[in-house]
Order: C-alpha cells, then sequence, then structure tokens
C-alpha cells in the first residue's frame, strides 16, 4: 500500500524540516534517535549501523564503495536522506565527508550497548491492578478511533450528528477533509473526505497526526517537543500504564487530545493520573518504517460475481462507509448486505472516490475466507467498476480554436500539416477547409497562417 | 533464491557455538589461540541482537545453543514478549534491559545441563566437535514453523558463530540441512572463529546464497557482524558483500566418516564411501570388483599438463 508510505514518509519530512537546533534537542532522547533509525530507508539504517562506531570523517568515495553500482541511485537516496535528518553531517575539506552527529552517535550506542530501558517509568502499585486487559484497551482504541471517522460520515449522511468533538472538527477541517462551514453552506465532507474513508487506519492516522502538529505550534506547543513525544509513543508498552505528572504540562493537554483520536486511554486516579497507550499507538510508529504495510486486520467483506457484497460487520462506520459506493439491501445483527449498483457507484465517482480506491478498499478488507482467491475481488465486478469510470469520461472537454476561410487549399494542407506536427490538431475538414487546434498552439497557428499567406501573396504577385 | 524481499523485516536464527571444549581452559592446547574470549564473544553476540532488533519494529531473532552434545534455545524474541508481560503484573521494570539478562540466565542454564550430559557420557572421541547438525535442523524446524503461519512473515535467515572444528561424522545430517534451507530460500550465513576454514558452513552459505566470512582479526568480531551480518536481504541486493574467495567442496565418507579427496560413489545413490565394498550400504546395489579396477587405474595416471 504506498498511500501509507507517502503519508508516513511525509511525517519524516516534517521532522526533517525542524531547524538544526531543534532537531539536536530531539536527538537529546534515544527514544526519538530510535525511531528515526526505523523510518529510514533499509539502505540508510545499515550505513548508520557500520557507522555507529567511526570515530572519523568518513570522505564520500569510501561510502560509496558499500553500495553496488548499479545501486547507486538508492545509495544517494539513502545519503541524503541521513543527512536531511542530521543523523550524518557533511565536512567540507578537501573532500566531502561525513562524520555522524555525535549525539545520535552516542545515544545509538548507549542503545546498542544495554538494549534500553523502559522509556518512562510505569506506574506500579495498585495502579497496576486497575489497568484494563488488552483485549478492552483494543477495545477501546477500535471504538475511540471509529467515533472519530463517524464524525466525518455523519457529515456526509447529514444522518442524526453525534456529539461533536470541536478539536477533532478542526482537525478534519485543517486537513481539508471537511469544508469549512459558511453562511450558505453547513460543515460537508469534501472529496479528499470520501477518500480517506476508504484508506487504511494507519495513513488515516499519520495524516491527522500530521495535521494535528502543524496546529500545534499555532496553540503555543513546541512541535518539536511534540514530535518527540509522537516517536516515543511507539516505544511504550501497550497496555501498560505511564504517569501523566512526570510530564511537561503541555503534553498533558496533548495528552487529552490523543486520547480522543484512542491512541492513548486516560485514567485518573484520586492524586494523580496516568495514560496507557493503546495498539493504534504501537502500529503509528511501525508504519513509520519504509517497510512496505505490515499490519494484518481482520476482513469481512465478500463479495460475489453477481455485484453483492457481504459485510460480516455490526460496525456503524463500516456500514457507512459501503454505504458510499454501494446500495444497502439489507441489514442483520452481524451483517451487512449490498449491491455495487450503477448509481450507487456513480454517487461515489460523482463525490471524488475512484474507481481503484473502492477496488482497493474491497481487497483489503476481504474475508479471510476469500483473501486468498485470486483475485480477491472477482474480475467481472472491478472491470465493471472501471468501466463505470471511464463512462464518466467520455467526453473530454479541451479549450480550442476553430479556423476557417482559408483562400486555397494548398495553404489549408500546410496548416493542417503543421497543427499536426505540433500534435494539437483536433479536427478537420478538408472539404469545407475547416480546422480545430488546442487553444495553447493559436499564437504559433496564427504566425503559421501568417507566413503562409503573405508567402503565397508574394508568389502571386 | 526463489524469493525477492520487497523490505528489511527479518527474522533472524543466530546459532551459537558454546562447546566448552572450544572456549574452556585447555581450548588454548587443543585449537591454539583464538584471539577473543568467550566472555567477549558473547557480549559481542549479545550487542549485535540489541542492534537486529533495533532496526526494525516488526524484527525477531532466536538464539539457539551449540553444546558439544547438546543444543537449545536460549532465545525467543516473540515467546518472552508473553513473559515479560507476567514480570511486569508483579511490578517489576523489565523490557529490553532483562533480555541481555534473559539470555545470560539462559546460557547458564544451558552451560550446566550441557556439563552434566558430558560427565553422564564420556565420548572422548566426539566431544570436541559441536552439535552443529543438531542446532542446525532446530533452526529450520523453527523457521519453517514461522513460514506456515498466515502471511506476511519476515524474512528468516541463519546465523552461525562457529568456533570449533567440523565434526566429519555430522557430514551426512549437515549436508541434508543445508539443501533443505536452501529448497526453503533460507540463507546461511556464517562467522567462523576458529583458526581453521569451516568446509561445512562454506558449502552452506555457498549452496544457499548467504555470507561466509573467517575474521581475521576475531576480537573484533562486533564490527564484522554489524558491518556484514546485521544486513537485511533486502539490502543484500545493492550493497557490497564479501565474496566467497573458495569452497572447499569435499565430503566425508559414509563408512567411516573422514574428510576425503577421493573416493567411491555408488553409482545408484551416490553415496561416497572411503573404501572399495561389495554391496552399497545405503541402497544394497552390488558392485563387480573387475571394471572398478580398470577405472581406478586409469584414473591415477597423471593428467597431461
Amino acid at each position: 500500500m504506498p498511500r501509507v508510505r507517502v503519508v508516513s514518509r511525509n511525517f519524516m519530512e516534517m521532522v526533517a524540516a525542524l531547524p538544526a537546533a531543534k532537531l539536536d534537542l530531539l536527538y537529546d532522547r534515544h527514544w526519538t534517535c530510535q525511531a528515526v533509525l526505523r523510518s529510514l530507508p533499509p539502505l540508510g539504517k545499515q550505513y548508520v549501523m557500520r557507522l555507529l562506531y567511526v570515530e572519523n570523517a568518513v570522505p564520500v568515495k569510501s561510502l560509496q564503495e558499500w553500495a553496488q553500482p548499479d545501486a547507486l541511485s538508492k545509495h544517494q537516496v539513502a545519503i541524503d536522506r541521513l543527512e536531511q535528518l542530521r543523523v550524518i553531517l557533511a565536512e567540507r575539506k578537501k573532500e566531502v565527508c561525513y562524520r555522524m552527529n555525535p549525539k545520535f552517535q552516542k545515544q545509538l550506542r548507549q542503545a546498542l550497548s544495554t538494549g534500553g530501558g523502559p522509556p518512562r517509568d510505569v506506574v506500579s502499585g495498585s495502579i497496576a491492578a486497575r489497568t484494563p486487559s488488552l483485549e478492552d484497551l483494543d477495545n477501546y482504541a477500535m471504538k475511540q478511533w471509529e467515533s472519530v471517522l463517524l464524525q466525518l460520515v455523519s457529515c456526509a449522511s447529514d444522518g442524526p450528528t453525534g456529539p461533536q468533538n470541536s478539536f477533532i472538527t478542526k482537525v478534519f477541517q485543517r486537513a481539508g477533509l471537511l469544508s469549512v462551514p459558511n453562511e450558505k453552506e453547513s460543515l460537508s465532507i469534501t472529496d479528499l473526505g470520501f477518500q480517506f474513508l476508504l484508506m487504511d487506519t494507519n495513513s488515516q492516522l499519520w495524516q491527522l497526526v500530521r495535521e494535528y502538529v502543524t496546529t500545534a505550534e499555532d496553540r503555543g506547543t513546541d512541535s518539536g517537543e511534540l514530535i518527540g513525544f509522537l516517536l516515543e509513543l511507539g516505544f511504550h508498552h501497550v497496555g501498560e500504564a505511564y504517569g501523566v505528572n512526570s510530564l511537561p504540562p503541555a503534553l498533558q493537554k496533548v495528552l487529552e487530545e490523543l486520547a480522543a483520536l484512542g491512541l492513548v486511554q486516560l485514567q485518573k486516579g484520586r492524586s494523580e493520573s496516568w495514560y496507557i497507550p493503546t495498539k493504534l499507538a504501537s502500529n503509528l510508529s511501525a508504519s513509520l518504517s519504509d517497510s512496505s504495510d505490515w499490519q494484518s486486520s481482520e476482513g469481512f467483506v465478500v463479495v460475489e460475481t453477481n455485484f453483492k457484497v457481504y459485510a460480516y460487520t455490526s460496525s456503524k462506520l463500516q456500514t457507512e462507509i459501503l454505504r458510499c459506493f454501494a446500495r444497502l439491501e439489507y441489514q442483520l445483527p452481524n451483517l451487512v448486505v449490498a449491491a455495487l449498483t450503477k448509481e450507487s457507484v456513480n454517487t461515489a465517482l460523482a463525490s471524488g472516490i475512484s474507481a481503484e480506491q473502492i477496488i482497493s478498499f474491497l481487497r483489503k478488507h476481504a474475508h479471510p475466507h476469500v483473501s486468498q482467491r485470486i483475485p480477491v475481488v472477482p474480475e467481472t465486478v472491478s472491470d465493471q467498476l472501471r468501466l463505470w469510470e471511464t463512462d464518466r469520461n467520455r467526453v473530454e472537454l479541451a479549450p480550442a480554436y476553430f479556423y476557417d476561410d482559408f483562400p486555397t487549399m494548398d495553404i489549408y494542407e500546410a496548416v493542417v500539416a503543421h497543427a499536426r506536427d505540433l500534435g494539437g490538431l483536433l479536427y478537420e475538414d478538408a472539404s469545407a477547409r475547416r480546422l480545430v487546434v488546442r487553444a495553447d498552439l493559436h499564437e504559433d497557428m496564427r504566425m503559421f497562417i501568417r507566413k503562409q499567406s503573405s508567402g503565397t501573396a508574394a508568389q502571386r504577385r | 533464491m526463489a524469493r525477492n524481499p520487497t523490505d528489511d523485516v527479518s527474522q533472524v536464527v543466530l546459532l551459537l557455538d558454546v562447546n566448552p571444549f572450544f572456549w574452556g581452559a585447555d581450548a588454548e592446547r587443543l585449537n591454539g589461540s583464538v584471539g577473543i574470549t568467550f566472555d567477549q564473544y558473547f557480549q559481542h553476540a549479545l550487542m549485535f541482537l540489541n542492534g537486529i532488533l533495533l532496526l526494525n519494529h516488526t524484527n525477531k531473532i532466536v538464539v539457539i545453543a551449540t553444546g558439544s552434545s547438546t543444543c537449545g534455545f536460549l532465545y525467543d524474541s516473540t515467546a518472552t514478549e508473553n513473559i515479560s508481560e507476567s514480570i511486569t503484573s508483579k511490578g517489576k521494570t523489565k523490557s529490553q534491559e532483562s533480555r541481555s539478562e534473559l539470555i545470560t540466565q539462559s546460557m547458564q542454564e544451558f552451560v550446566s545441563k550441557e556439563e552434566e550430559a558430558v560427565k553422564a557420557n564420556p565420548d572422548s572421541s566426539k566431544v570436541q566437535y559441536s552439535n552443529f547438525s543438531g542446532s542446525l535442523a532446530m533452526a529450520l524446524c523453527y523457521i519453517q514453523r514461522v513460514l506456515r503461519e498466515p502471511l506476511p512473515h519476515p524474512q528468516p535467515r541463519i546465523l552461525c558463530l562457529q568456533g570449533s572444528p567440523d565434526a566429519p561424522y555430522q557430514y551426512i545430517s549437515v549436508m541434508n540441512s543445508i539443501f533443505s534451507a536452501q529448497r526453503n530460500g533460507i540463507p546461511i550465513d556464517a562467522c567462523v572463529i576458529g583458526n581453521q576454514h569451516s568446509a561445512f558452513l562454506q558449502q552452506a552459505s555457498h549452496i544457499t546464497g548467504g555470507i561466509y566470512m573467517k575474521p581475521p582479526q576475531p576480537d573484533g568480531l562486533f564490527e564484522y557482524l554489524m558491518m556484514i551480518f546485521a544486513t537485511d536481504l533486502f539490502s543484500r541486493q545493492f550493497l557490497q558483500l564479501p565474496r566467497p574467495v573458495g569452497v572447499d567442496f569435499r565430503a566425508s565418507c559414509f563408512c567411516h566418516k573422514k574428510t576425503i579427496d577421493m573416493g567411491y560413489v555408488c553409482s545408484v545413490c551416490l553415496s561416497i564411501f572411503c573404501k572399495h565394498h561389495q554391496t552399497c550400504s545405503t541402497c544394497g546395489a552390488t558392485f563387480s570388483k573387475s571394471n572398478l579396477t580398470a577405472i581406478t587405474g586409469m584414473k591415477r595416471k597423471a593428467p597431461p599438463s
């Protein structure tokens, strides 16, 4: 799933775009160093490991010798990435040398020899007994996340809107998933919003988190600190309580908002409160790495060749997502039966969802019983979906100029030939001496026609 | 190899040679100076394992100890996650800090068990060798189990840290393991610390497409491990790695388990013997003596230069 990578890489690009001083501050903690290491492309990771115990600066040429000659482009990508993230620092003496960022080097060496240790102290004793079981925590995370997405969906279906969390609505608006309401229109879901619904959880999360971090600056939270915390969150152990009080006050507020997204669960005791990271938080950092998507979600959809879709779900969210592109026929306690009809798919296409997105959604969420089948989505269905999409693009509009009234056939033919050479000829009618040419070539055509007619005029004279 | 990995998620099975006859007090008398003490060797291996787990969120490691007569699992990163959870419920601290401790602890248990096993069965002819075939087979079984789990699974590879010399009597079982590793596309990497090259491991890495290396300076073991053996299968497509200089393809005979350059091969089942036999002990085919002398006579002639 390339989209996950694009989105998560965007997040690391945001990290790379931090000013050098802030980035170095981030490398003061070895958790962020480890998270950054894991986010690197595979070759980059290897280079870090190789340079970890090298004290001197290494000339570019020696680094190049590590890679095979035909993999130099990959090598360069890795080196650039390392330099962007200030993992290696360039030194320009006689030739360019690279030295590893001493802070990063120190932290990683320590991590390597000790194996790390927990990022923050686990709240112990009486509280541990009150932490929820892993299963409860998963349910909590999923429920929380679904309610976030339902907010988006409820704007789409104009149905009864549930309790709106203004923070989440703001993030959605900021990401362009919800339109900003004005006098004429109320809050409504945008094209991007529809596409967003069909993405997988990790890319959805990353997109929201990214928007969230960009808004953080406006509200006075230090983005460096926030990014550091988000990267660190992945190393927390799922299902264990960590004390809130040890965090700086700015992050304490952040935690409440992360809890709204389902990344952590907050619990309050009498004197102190603590937070428990959920599976979503650990998945977040796992998907940070460049490797292909590494998540196994339980599928629930069976698509049949007769365009029927059986979805074994009782989740309101999944039903709403299905409703985006399929006509619901009936709903049983644990099963939704829907059909892909021309009308339903056309509505989806009209709201900006592409046929490919629908197919990939159906494929990704395929029920285990059919996920081994090749292809997962029957070809008749996927082909028909694509045909419906191309149906919409039958007529293509292109601005153009219409030329007629040519004095002689010779001039006309020369002009047609010229237009064809330029690749802009859209229509010609030799008997009536007319042609239509793309608008962007008009200046060129006019010059040519003028030259032609003056040339023939001179000849005639 | 059949599969081309698309990501760097790896499952590393480390075969750690802990043969007391190699590492022990009178090892120097037996094998000559190794250049690295067992303590260093063990520390380097632990740091290497930390490094592997550091590289990717989903990397998995398994450590198998190879003793002189036994072998056993020391550590499994997937299983210990559950163990550590039970530890924390008692309020103790846990996590990777305890990983090294866990491995050290199970190593001590293993060594004491090994000691008993050696005492119980003092067969001095075999003890100076490691039970390499046993641990290799264990590693393959483990990987087989991982591969049978539903997708996606990590890219498996085996790394042998070998010190003690090859045991000729294990030839057949080792070769069989190597071929099944080849069939499953599992590369076997080998890092040899002892004084002589290991023909088994040379063949293993040659056949399975792994890396064979005998570090010239064994006390810098960690650097070799990080530079070369930490490379995941995906990155290996793009990096320059040490190429084999030469492979010792010599076989051991089936009858006396001796390593031989030249011998007799059964024309039916390809079993190898160092002496002429009336019948093949593997498949039971009978050989006639008369043809043989003629052929061996021809073979002995010096090749025209």
